[in-house]
This record gives structure tokens, sequence and C-alpha cells, in this order.
């Protein structure tokens, strides 16, 4: 049974390869290729999709919006060597906190980003910027802010927006601001 | 020129508070030394870097009394005595290129009462570049050669992380003078460097990415390994004797704690748990316990917790605002804000303590020192001094009561590790 089986695979692949061989040779000679004639298949094409907010805005439109809420955004000020929210910063949450959760924002994803002045020394002053950053992240969520949509980081020293050695340029320096990602 | 020179060896007497720490020498009774350069067809500059090189190595050593005149003299002119008749010891030497062009220093150091050399050998290094570890390797033989107490911290890598502009910094190996440095990472906000092992072949640093990331670089194979990463921080901020265990500072809800990681299992277990601040976290008394700063007390200072258990006790009894350590075997140095001015200029003084004695000493007396780091042998401690708008690197001699401040023209220092 077994024998007579391989027997007749062996046949059959003899005659298959046979086949094969034999339509080569027919198409080899190739002569008539530019007479044959070449049909354009348009079906399909040009079909567009209607509705859904997301896909008709071009990423380039969607990062300039996200750039423009970022800017909106207010930045909170903290005390030397603290990283409570002081009262006169609590409006300026409520505001991030409106402004976050506006139709148009809710999409974008939050980094808060801690940042501390010069007066501190390394490991320690990265901790400060992300209790600070810890802070505003709770508060932002105590205000209806999705916890889910928001992440953390601290940049210690390292992101000052003023390099003068003033106090007013280290009140500045001591803040947490906000990036937002698609 | 000459205000360079005026602080290049600027040094500080120290308070010798308290003697359980021996003095092992006095100046009085150092021996003095003297130097000739014999260099010829050698940029000036760097012949004269060379030099003053010699003299800091030499000075910082505490075991000389280091003649800073630069006397010149040909290589091979015989001595002379009535020059140095002060002197103990004449330390002459040649920079020249060989006939490959690398940079070679021919070094001689005679005992001018027996005018016998003591040292006497050839240096070559490859690249031009790195000739501060020809003066530091010199000055290190010559040392040995005299068998005086080892100074090995002398041929030592200090690896440190500099700001370059914001939200980056990039990290450098180099001398413990900071003069030769070599970038190793750079492109973007790249932290607390930390050597990986005593023989210097690795380091850990942060990259702050997505999420900060803990990498591991191996010096001399050019390679990077990822080690972990933690939402928030993460630091490495003492690594085990054997190099198995590190102590990290990390963040995973956004609360820093210390904890250990090991990299066999690789896996974290937490050392501290405290709602506030806990970092920078050093083993002690055989790695049975871990010093910290926490801000448990509303103000950041010094505790320690033995691993495994509960408790945690204070340290440090003294200032307002101590924010940096480090350790070494029972000692611990840390960095105190000595004013609470938040719109003016604050003093940092460095101070060293032990975990098992009330032993206290303070280390500097003005502007601002921080970033203190032992050495191998935990007798000299390297930190940051800044004095207005001045920045210098400073080598305390902790047996000998002596503080040396290089300036520094680095830009501003994230981190610092030696």
């Amino acid at each position: 049974m077994k024998k007579s089986l391989l027997l007749s695979l062996f046949v059959a692949a003899i005659i298959m390869s046979g086949c094969s061989k034999k339509s080569v040779e027919l198409e080899a000679p190739g002569t008539q290729e530019g007479a044959q004639q070449v049909s354009e298949v348009n079906e399909g094409e040009g079909i567009r999709a209607v509705g859904g907010m997301e896909e008709g805005m071009s990423e380039e439109e969607k990062l300039r919006r996200m750039k423009a809420i970022e800017a909106e955004a207010k930045k909170i000020y903290f005390d030397f060597d603290k990283y409570n929210i002081r009262p006169d910063q609590e409006p300026r949450v409520d505001y991030d906190a409106r402004l976050f959760n506006r139709e148009d924002a809710k999409e974008f994803k939050i980094k808060v980003e801690g940042n501390c002045d010069e007066w501190g020394t390394d490991e320690y002053n990265y901790a400060l910027g992300l209790k600070r950053a810890k802070s505003v992240k709770e508060a932002l969520a105590a205000r209806g802010v999705d916890p889910n949509r928001m992440s953390i980081i601290s940049y210690g020293e390292s992101n000052p927006v003023c390099t003068e050695h003033t106090k007013e340029c280290w009140a500045k320096n001591r803040r947490v601001e906000f990036e937002l990602m698609p | 020129m000459r205000k360079l020179l005026l602080s290049l060896f600027l040094f500080f007497p120290l308070f010798a508070s308290d003697l359980t720490l021996e003095i092992v020498k006095d100046v009085g009774n150092r021996p003095k030394i003297a130097i000739e350069d014999g260099s010829s067809g050698i940029d000036p500059k760097l012949s004269a870097k060379f030099f003053k090189l010699l003299v800091g190595d030499l000075e910082v050593t505490a075991h000389f009394d280091v003649n800073d005149t630069r006397n010149m003299a040909q290589f091979e002119e015989p001595l002379s005595i009535t020059r140095y008749r002060l002197a103990d010891y004449l330390l002459r030497y040649q920079l020249f290129y060989d006939d490959f062009g690398k940079l070679n220093v021919r070094a001689r150091c005679f005992d001018l009462r027996s005018q016998e050399p003591i040292l006497d050998k050839i240096y070559r290094i490859s690249q031009k570049e790195r000739y501060p570890f020809l003066a530091h390797k010199i000055i290190y033989d010559l040392n040995k050669a005299l068998r005086f107490e080892d100074v090995s911290f002398l041929k030592s890598f200090v690896i440190f992380s500099k700001y370059t502009k914001p939200k980056h910094a990039d990290i450098y190996i180099s001398d413990y003078t900071l003069t030769y440095q070599k970038r190793v990472v750079s492109g973007g906000l790249n932290l607390f460097p930390k050597w990986a092992n005593e023989e210097q072949t690795a380091f850990y640093y942060t990259a702050m990415e997505d999420r900060p990331t803990l990498y591991r670089v191996d010096i001399y194979k050019g390679t990077r390994s990822k080690i972990t990463s933690s939402e928030g921080m993460l630091v490495c901020s003492d690594v085990s004797q054997d190099g198995s265990k590190l102590l990290l500072t990390m963040a995973p809800d956004a609360q820093p704690d210390i904890y250990i990681y090991d990299l066999l299992t690789k896996k974290a277990r937490r050392v501290t748990r405290y709602g506030g601040i806990d970092v920078n976290g050093n083993f002690v008394e055989n790695e049975s316990k871990v010093v910290f700063v926490s801000d448990r007390l509303g103000y950041p200072t010094i505790f320690a917790k033995r691993i495994g258990s509960r408790a945690v006790e204070r340290v440090v009894y003294h200032g307002r605002n101590n924010n940096s350590c480090s350790a070494h075997g029972d000692y611990v140095v840390y960095s105190s804000r000595e004013t609470d001015n938040a719109f003016g200029k604050n003093v940092f003084n460095l101070y060293l303590t032990s975990t098992t004695s009330d032993y206290i000493r303070r280390l500097t007396a003005n502007g601002v020192n921080i970033f203190p780091r032992f050495s191998k042998d935990g007798e000299t401690i390297l930190f940051i001094k800044e004095i207005g708008r001045q920045t210098g690197l400073g080598v305390i001699r902790l047996k000998y009561n002596k503080t040396y401040i290089y300036p520094l023209y680095t830009g501003k220092i994230q981190s610092i590790d030696w």
C-alpha cells in the first residue's frame, strides 16, 4: 500500500514537472509582449471617509492645538524648600484644571514637570521637584483631571527659566509646569 | 595669571576640634622639595601646566613642603647643592616627544643630602591630552619610593555630570584635578554618574528618557546596558563593596524612597517607607545599615536605618538643613546649609560625623561646599566649592587637617563621583 502510494507520487511528480517545463517553453519567445493591452482598474479609487474629527485633522494641526493649550497653562510657584501648594497658587491650579478638562484638551496626556532653584544639592533637589509635581498632580486630580492622563517627572535644577542670581529669578525657577503629549 | 596662581594652592587651615583623628605630620616636619624643569622643544603652555600639576600633586599629598618656584635646568647637568640649600629633595624632569610622537617625561628625584637618586624613570603616554596622568603617576611613584602613606587617590578617575543647556547634561571622566576631561555620554539629560566598581572600569548613570532609566556603561568596551527604570526619579547613590547591590532612590508611585537593587535577581527591595522625601542612601557599618537624607523633621537631615528593621535613627543633631551625604565605613560626610536665606546668599559647610560615635567635625569654613565624596581609602574627601561666582575643586586630607582648592572652569556640575 505504502509502496504503491510512493510510486504514484513519483509518477505524478514527473508528469507535473514535464507540464511546467512545457508551459515555460510556450511563453519563452515573448515576441507579442508589446501588443498586450493593459487595463486600468479604477474600482475602489477615491473613496473618502466622512465624520470623525480625529481622522480629519492632520497630525500637524493636532500638534499645533496641543502646543496652544500648553502655552495657555499657568505655572505653579512654590516657596523656598517647600512642596505644598501655596494659597495664592490655588486659583492657578483651578485654571489649569479647567483648561485640561476642556473638550479640545481631553485627548492629550499631561506631563507634570517639577523644577527647583539652584539652592539645593543634587539628589534632594530632584526629589523636591518630584514632590512639587506630585502635589500639583494630586491637586489637579482633586479638581477632576483624570490621574491616568498625568505622569510626573522632576528636572531638579536642570531646567531654569531664569539664570540670574537674584531672588526674583530663584522664585521663578521654583515651579511646576506642564508638557502635553499626544 | 597671578590670580590663578594665587587661588591654585590656597589652602584653608581646618579645625582640629576633635583629637580622635590623629594629626600625623605637622607643616614644620614635612621634607622640603624643589623642582627643576629641564624640558626643551615643548609647547611653553603645556610645560607650564605640567609644572603646576606637579606642584599641586606634591602639595595635596600633604607629605611635602613644596617650593613652587619653577627652576630651569639642563636635565643632565650636575646637581647644584648650594642652589637648594634649604631643600631635602630635588625633583628634576624633562618633557620630550619620542620618535613616535608620543609625549614622554623623564623624572629623577634626588635626596640632596646623600645626592643619591630616589626615583629615576621615563614615563610615556600615547595621547598628549592625557598629560595630567603623567604628573600624577610621577608623584604617586615618588611618594611610594619615599615610603610615605599611600596616595592612590592621585591616580583615581573622577566622573561627573555637567549641565550644558536646560534639560541637557553630559557625563565626563577626568583626572582628580578635572584638568583632563573626556566626554563619555552626551545628548539629553544624563545624571548622577556613579562608579560601578573599585577598579573604575564601569559606571551607572540615569538617563532622563520618558521614564528615568538607569544604565551601566563599561568604559573600555564602550557598551551600555539597561538596569531598570522608574517613574518620577531614579538615582544610583551607592554600590556595595562586591558590586552586586545598588542603593537606588526610586519613585514608582511618585514617592521618593530608598531601595536595594540586587543585580543578580534583578529585584528591588524597599528600605524606607515615608510619605515625604527619602534620598541619597549610602551603605555604612559593613552594609548592615543605610544612611540617607530625609525631611522627616520638616527639613532635610541625615538618618540611618538597619536594613530589614523598621526603626529609623537620627544621625545628625546639628544644622537646619543637611541635604546631601556620602559615607565610608562608619564615617559620614554631609553638606549643611548654615543660613536659611531664601533671598540671598547661603553658606553650605561640610561636616564629618560617624554612625558609631557622637564625633562631629567641621571641614570647611565658608562658601557653598557641596558634593562631598570619599576616596577609596576614606582618608581624602573631594568636593565642589563655590565662593561668589568662582567655582573650585576641593580636596580635604582628613589626617593632615588640610584643604586644597583648585580653580574650576567646567560650568555647572550636576553630580560627581570619585
